[in-house]
This record gives C-alpha cells, structure tokens and sequence, in this order.
C-alpha cells in the first residue's frame, strides 16, 4: 500500500461508461481472456469499486474480511478491506471493530504490543489483538491483527510520515497485506534493539505518552500475512481480474484465489513464473532489452503503473489535479519484459498509458486500466531503478504472489507469476 | 497531522551553545539532517546506530550512513557544511522527522494533497521530495532546491 487515494472534485458526468462484461473483454494484445475462478472454499470475490462513501477510489482492489475472537464464533465481517500485495498482515480500522479481540502481548513482559507500520510516505499506528482471521472458507486461528487506532496509545515520536490511521486517509476500513513476505518485519524486529532492530513494534506500559516503547518482537509473534497461516492453500494467491475497456468501468469484479497447485482451480498452467529477490523485486526491461531497472515490483495496493519520468519516457505528465499521472494525446500501448531474479525467464509484458482526464469529467470511473504516473528520473542512481506495477497490470492478467520459502509447483516463494 | 516537535523549540532558540553538547551526549538530538550541519549527521548515526563513510566531491562532501538494520541513508553538503540533499534506500524508512528537519512538517502538508497511491512526488520551489518502494524495500530523496550548489545536476543526487 502506498499513499493515500486519488482525491476527485468536479460533478458526476451522466455519461455511462461502457461496462467490461467478463469474458466479452480482452486485453490490448488481443491475448484471450483470463479465467476468473469461480467461488470456492478458496476464492473470495474481489471488487474495484470507488470504495467508502466519499472517498471515490480508482483503482483499489477490495475483500471481505471476518475476524473473530479465538477460538470463538464471536465473529465480524468487514468490507472494503485493501488487497494489497505490497505489505503483508491484516489492519483494521478500530472505528469499525465492534467485537473485542483479545490483546496480542510481550511473552517476556506481558505487555500489549503495538506496531508503527511503514509505508511509502506514511504510517499505520495501533496496538495488536490476537484473532481468528476468515476469508472465503480459509482460516488462519490466534494470529495478530493490528487495529489502527490513535486514541488508546499515543503515536510516539518515531512513528513518523503522513498519518493513515482513519477512513479518510486509509480510503478503506483495513488493509490485508497477501505480498510474498510472511511477516511484516521479519528477522530485524526480533534483533536487539540496540543491533539493527529498526522500533517498529512497541510494548505499551501505558496510554500516556511515551508509555510505549520500542521493543525486540520475535517473528511468530509478529504481524504476519494470514494466507501463510491457513491450515491449507497456504503457499500464495491468485488475483484474477477481468480486462478493463480503456475507458474504464465503475466496477469491476474477480476472485481471490488461495493456494497454488493445491486445487484443480489454482494451477500454475502456462503461467511463467518470475522468481524475486528477498525484497520481492525483479528486472524490467524498458524499452527491451537495453532499458534495465532492476528494482521493479508487483503492488496491488498501487492505483497505477509508476515508472520513469517525462524525459525518460516522452510522455508529458499531466497537470493540475492529475500532476501524479501520465497524460499522452492518446492512449499508447507499450510493451516491457519481466526478468526474473535469476536472469532466466523472461515475460513479454503489454500495457498502456492515456490521459486519465475522464475521472475528473465522470466519477463513476473506479477501475482504470490506463492508468499511469511518473516515478523519478532513472539517472537517480538505484532510487529511480524501478517500475512499480500496480493495480492496472492486473486486470485481463491472473497473477499469482507465492509466499517466501513456500514451497509450489513452480518451485519455493518468493515469486510473482502471470 | 499535528506532530509532537524534537525537544522544547524555546530551548534551541534559547540556548545555542548547549546544542553542541546535546548532540554529543543524546540520541534526540535538537537539531535535524536537511537544512542542518555536519552536526546533525553525528545525531543521525547515533540515532540509526549507523557506521560512516565520507566521500568527497567537487561540489559536495558525502556522509554515507550505514545503519544496522540494512537501511542507507546519505547527507550531501555543500562547501559551507550544510546539508542540502538527503537520501535512503534499504528495507526500512529512517525517521523522516529526524532526516526532514525542519521540512517534515512541509512534507506533511503537501503529502497530504497528493493524487496518487504510489510514489510520492513533490516539487515546490525550495523542496523537491520523491519516496517509493513498499514493504522491506524502500527508497527516497529530498533536497532544498535553493541549496543544491551551482554546477551540480540533481542527478548525482542519489
């Protein structure tokens, strides 16, 4: 996840878009369509939706979520929860929650844990409850779930960036995290915090300020993401989303797939896999084969593929409102390669770009397969090594996030596949 | 969002000479990395617990800090010793008030207008801001644009 949502202003246009009905849709290449997964015990259904009331998402992939009391039928499903397979763990609003999870707590002190969670530019805060987390007919039972929320413990000093602790600035009532990482941290929140701990997790004494202090937190009892957790279909997921026409729809819908190889609904098939570092990043080629940025990754919590910079690629940014994005005269269809990590396989990949005016003209536009924006100039050294391959390459494409050290038919996680 | 500042700000005002101290025996330092001295990358390294390699340029002395957590931050300067340019890359973010200074809460204010889920861009006149990546892997620039030496393309910068 990655920022904060695209603000619209400016009346609704009575104009309708065309709607993307399954099947009848197919990508710029004229590939054939994707096949989206029925509903199972393991596909939840998905939506591209302009989520919460007001807020006018474009391009956030949304699921129900259940969380219930351990090992109780004490139970509550939350909608509008992000997909996000940039970040792993499940976060909800505590505005939302109604039922009480217990509270996720320090072995050695006892403590209540909290967490500041990082993202791009801002933080998620909140203390962490101990839940059973159901989606579809998967369950993960006892892990920890964070519930942001700013009024039970103070953010402390070193939780810093733009805050995204209420429905406004999330733009959805959680965020469950399905990336390739099984925790959020992993092995460096468990080290002394005086040896390469970066404080992201807190033991809260209590609620006054600076009742919370950084503390060293052991992977198992980190935030972690759920999927890696079920009692089966626990190596990865699919995103399966139709194609989009390239004048949007206001709503699109797919699945959620759980497992890889582990059903006759979640196999491999032709799908070539893309292995990755530990830090779930890859090779793009733009344009192939001399363009090289080794630092790209797949980030469904990202509303548009970001990548370059106007001189780079000659396509004008726009300006105004729409400044984030990429505005051509006309939508351009370009193609990329994905190499893995290994400098193997390598994945023809088609996309395009066009001027995303039309969700300043028609605000029922939530799903924008077009969608683009400039990153930074790729003469920045490493910093600007990168495609960032959000939401818009996962329409018409079943892309599958197989977990780190999983193990699959195509071999052991991490890996992205399509 | 309003944020609790780095120590009583009269204090800074008050007593200059005491700063020099404050930042040889605490971890939270008064004074920050962008728009600071050499002084405030001692305070960094402290904070981030980090070693140091410098590497001097024509335009610009380079502090390189290598934190622990496998996270690089670097603090460009320029002939007069202020930092103008800051940069991190690595699995997690430095603490942005920290490394901001005093243009975190102007970082604040123009994130929160942005458009975009994805990397962050902001370019006001004497600020230019880019943040990217996403979990464990994240990077990010920043430097006053009215600072950056004459002769000097933001490009190396980085």
């Amino acid at each position: 996840m990655r920022g904060h949502r695209l603000r619209r202003t400016g009346l609704a246009c009575a104009s309708a878009a065309l709607l993307c009905l399954g099947a009848a849709c197919s990508d710029s290449s004229g590939a054939a369509p994707n096949h989206i997964a029925a509903l199972a015990d393991n596909v939840a259904e998905v939506t591209v939706d302009p989520g919460l009331p007001l807020i006018g998402y474009v391009n956030g992939l949304f699921a129900t979520v259940t969380v219930c009391v351990p090992g109780t039928s004490d139970c509550q499903s939350i909608d509008h929860v992000l997909v996000d397979t940039g970040s792993s763990g499940l976060r909800l609003l505590g505005s939302e929650l109604t039922i009480a999870l217990p509270a996720w707590t320090d072995d050695s002190s006892g403590l209540p844990l909290a967490e500041c969670t990082q993202f791009v530019d801002s933080y998620i805060w909140g203390s962490l409850r101990s839940a059973d987390i159901k989606i579809a007919g998967e369950q993960a039972s006892n892990l920890a779930v964070q519930v942001v929320d700013e009024s039970t413990y103070p953010v402390p000093n070193d939780c810093t960036g733009k805050s995204a602790d209420t429905a406004k600035d999330l733009g959805a009532n959680g965020i469950v995290g399905v990336g390739t990482l099984v925790q959020d941290c992993g092995a460096a929140c468990a080290a002394s915090l005086s040896s390469g701990n970066p404080g992201l997790y807190y033991t809260c004494a209590s609620a006054s300020t600076g009742g919370c202090q950084a503390a060293a937190v052991p992977t198992a009892k980190q935030v972690s993401n759920p999927v890696a957790f079920f009692t089966q279909d626990n190596n990865g997921t699919i995103i399966e989303l139709p194609a989009v026409p390239a004048a949007g729809a206001p709503s699109v819908t797919g699945s959620l797939v759980f497992g890889i190889g582990t059903r006759d609904n979640n196999v491999l098939a032709g799908a070539k896999v893309i292995r990755l570092d530990e830090y779930g990043t890859f090779l793009t080629q733009y344009p192939t084969p001399n363009g090289r940025y080794a630092m790209s990754f797949v980030d469904s919590g990202s509303n548009g593929i970001y990548f370059l910079d106007s001189s780079t690629t000659r396509i004008p940014a726009c300006r105004g409102q729409l400044s984030s994005f990429y505005c051509p005269a006309s939508e351009m269809n370009l193609s990329a390669k994905g190499q893995d990590v290994n400098g193997v396989v390598t994945v023809k990949v088609n996309f395009s770009i066009a001027n995303p005016g039309i969700l300043l003209t028609n605000s029922t536009i939530s799903a924008l397969d077009n969608l683009g924006g400039p990153s930074i100039s790729p003469s920045s050294g490493d910093i600007g090594m990168y495609f960032d391959w959000g939401l818009p390459f996962y329409f018409g494409r079943n892309v599958f996030t197989a977990i780190t050290g999983q193990s699959t038919p195509g071999g052991i996680g991490p890996f992205v596949a399509f | 969002m309003q944020r609790i500042p780095f120590g009583p700000t009269r204090f800074r005002k008050l007593l200059p000479p005491l700063a020099f101290f404050a930042l040889l025996f605490c971890t939270r330092p008064a004074s920050a990395a962008l728009g600071g001295d050499v002084a405030s990358i001692a305070a960094d390294q402290a904070l981030l617990a980090a070693s140091v390699s410098i590497v001097r340029a024509e335009r610009y002395t380079m502090h390189e800090l290598a934190a622990a957590t496998g996270t690089k931050v670097r603090e460009y300067l320029d002939s007069e010793g202020k930092v103008f340019a800051v940069t991190w890359q690595g699995p997690f973010r430095p603490n942005l008030r920290q490394l901001l200074g005093s243009y975190y809460e102007t970082f604040l204010k123009a994130a929160d207008s942005r458009m975009s889920r994805g990397p962050l861009n902001i370019s006001l006149p004497g600020l230019v801001i880019h943040m990217s990546g996403h979990q464990r892997a994240f990077y990010g620039r920043a430097y006053a644009a009215d600072r950056v030496p004459q002769g000097l393309s933001t490009d190396e910068i980085h």
